[in-house]
């Protein structure tokens, strides 16, 4: 790694120019992301497990993944078609977003515990990396790296997928039901992309609580943040007979998808294929609207909510296990 | 900025017991200062408070900053090994260097690579392969080809057997140390390393007992041996610390001339361990 640096040959010391000093945070930044990589392999090999177990269902295989498909469907008009293949599209994304959800809820809990508890804090505390830096590193693979990576992740996969099917569609292997169709796919990946994009803004705090738990909990981090949680709703409710604290869980987990009648919007654009019904995508992109959600004020309220649980994080991590 | 560690005061204490009572110490650039204590005396406190690891009270400065507040920066300067078994063991060796090379604007890779090519590490294994000196072959590895100015080493050699511990410092003295840079260490092998000073710091029960430059501590401090019959007369000087080795007696004085004792036995300077346990067993609480 050579960055231009001048020299000043009585001190040894070495002093970056000006611009070269951004650069060196950069990638000082990009080194502290690649490690979490390094230690938390699940970040990058289960996304990739998914999608390889997702591609084995499209291959060539018989029995256990036969699909059975009764001869209406067979003879579906080309809009239905584009109909499932926007499904399809939308359908073949859900493992990899829920397996998402698990593996970073155990990687926010342990990102900050771990290096506590097999005392290697001491060796990252002997570089010159601030206790912000770290921190900063571990919420953008949390909020950003990994969601992103997973997007991208299984679009690839759709795409995948969609190949190997119409390849054994052309072959007469698979029923014909899927139409590629260029639109759909850039309208749904986008509609994904923007739920996405919300989904990252609104968790951002219970991302950042997640890491603040990390770098609290003295053991155990795992029954913290469900107990705590629980605890408190049950000391609310039998003290006050209130639900404050289970409204805002509830409200911090559903809240902006209620806000956007995202349940009105499925449930007015279901169409009948065959004998079933289902969602239409094109329908429910007409009666989706995202833009709502960033106009809502918690979102961003959320945000300097989240800066502070971060800012909390990397204070605990400065003198946490020195008692 | 003459000084690379000026202490004034520092006190700590943790709940109920007090780690540090009051130390004031200075540590000059071009020394290697072993730091030596008996166990709960407080040297880990004081490298902590150091590295900005702890809180405490009184004055600092490291480099003219304060640990509390300029860590960020100090670290730029200053480097640790905290104990052997810190290093993470999930790591590969590559990626140790890829990391540190990413974090450390003076970390020189390919001294770290000449100093792993002549030990048994491979690039590819991971920390929890090796073995417990391999480990600390690593550590050091990393450390000697980062470009600090003061190295902290806290029981760096702890578990590790004599070839390995002999090896770690003759490479720490011929590879690493040159005027411009600072060692301070805590050991509890002092025998073993004591010719390696330039000073020593004593320190129990939170407090300096001792802080000399190991020259000043021939003009100092004697040893006198003489026989028991010899020993009531001896005693009339005031040794600080006697003990009974071989049916003789062994005297510490301090402040003493040489030429006053001579009459009496048999004149040595006394080592640094021996100083150690006379400091230690002498002091009165």
């Amino acid at each position: 790694m050579s960055t231009p640096t001048a020299v000043s040959p009585d001190e040894g010391v070495s002093v970056p120019r000006a611009g070269s000093v951004s650069r060196l945070r950069l990638s000082m930044f990009m080194t502290l992301v690649r490690r979490e990589f390094w230690e938390h392999r699940s970040l990058w090999m289960t996304p990739l497990a998914v999608a390889g177990l997702l591609l084995i269902c499209a291959l060539p295989t018989h029995g256990a993944f036969q699909i059975n498909v009764d001869d209406g469907v067979q003879l579906l008009d080309p809009q239905h078609k584009a109909i499932l293949f926007a499904l399809a599209q939308w359908g073949l994304s859900v493992p990899h977003y829920l397996v998402m959800i698990i593996v970073l809820n155990f990687y926010l809990l342990d990102c900050l515990y771990a290096e506590r508890k097999d005392r290697s804090i001491l060796f990252w505390k002997s570089l010159p990396v601030s206790d912000g830096a770290t921190v900063a590193s571990k919420l953008f693979v949390g909020l950003i790296v990994v969601p992103v990576g997973t997007f991208a992740i299984a679009l690839i996969t759709n795409l995948l997928f969609t190949a190997i099917w119409n390849l054994r569609a052309i072959f007469g292997h698979s029923p014909d039901l899927v139409l590629w169709d260029t639109v759909a796919l850039l309208k749904v990946e986008t509609l994904m992309l923007l739920g996405l994009i919300v989904s990252i803004l609104w968790y951002a705090p219970l991302v950042a609580s997640l890491l603040l738990a990390s770098a609290w909990a003295r053991r155990n981090v795992l029954l913290w943040v469900t107990l705590v949680p629980l605890v408190a709703v049950i000391v609310e409710k039998i003290a006050f007979g209130t639900r404050y604290v289970s409204g805002l869980i509830a409200y911090r987990t559903f809240g902006i998808w209620e806000s956007l009648h995202v349940e009105a919007a499925v449930l007015g654009s279901m169409t009948r294929v065959g004998q079933s019904e289902i969602v239409s995508l094109p329908r429910l992109l007409e009666h989706i609207n995202i833009g709502p959600a960033f106009t809502n004020i918690d979102l961003w309220l959320g945000l300097i909510v989240t800066g502070l649980f971060a800012f909390a994080a990397a204070r605990l991590r400065r003198y946490r296990d020195d008692s | 900025m003459t000084q690379v560690i000026e202490a004034r005061g520092l006190k700590k204490s943790y709940r109920s017991t007090h780690a540090l009572e009051d130390v004031s110490f200075t540590v000059e650039p071009g020394r290697i200062v072993g730091l030596i204590g008996p166990n709960g005396a407080g040297k880990t406190t004081v490298l902590k408070a150091i590295l900005g690891l702890t809180r405490f009270e009184g004055e600092l400065r490291v480099f003219g900053l304060d640990p509390r507040s300029q860590r960020d920066d100090l670290m730029h300067d200053v480097c640790f090994i905290a104990d052997v078994a810190v290093l993470p063991r999930w790591l590969r060796v590559s990626q140790a260097l890829d990391f540190v090379a990413g974090v450390h604007p003076r970390f020189d890779r390919s001294r770290a690579e000449d100093f792993l090519r002549k030990t048994d590490i491979r690039m590819k294994s991971r920390v929890r392969e090796l073995s417990k000196g391999m480990v600390t072959q690593l550590h050091l590895a990393l450390i000697l080809a980062i470009d600090a100015r003061l190295l902290v080493l806290d029981e760096p050699t702890l578990g590790l057997d004599l070839l390995y511990r002999r090896q770690f410092y003759d490479t720490l003295l011929n590879d690493y140390f040159d005027k411009q840079r600072t060692i301070l260490v805590t050991t509890h092998q002092v025998e073993e390393i004591e010719n390696l000073f330039t000073d020593v710091l004593f320190i129990n029960r939170g407090r300096v007992v001792l802080e000399s430059t190991v020259e000043g501590l021939a003009g100092r401090f004697v040893q006198l041996i003489v026989k028991p019959e010899q020993a009531a007369r001896a005693r009339e000087l005031r040794p600080f610390h006697e003990r009974e080795v071989f049916g003789r007696v062994a005297m510490i004085f301090e402040g003493r001339a040489a030429s006053e004792l001579a009459s009496l036995g048999e004149i040595r300077t006394p080592s640094i361990a021996d100083l150690f346990v006379a400091k230690m067993q002498g002091a009165p609480a």
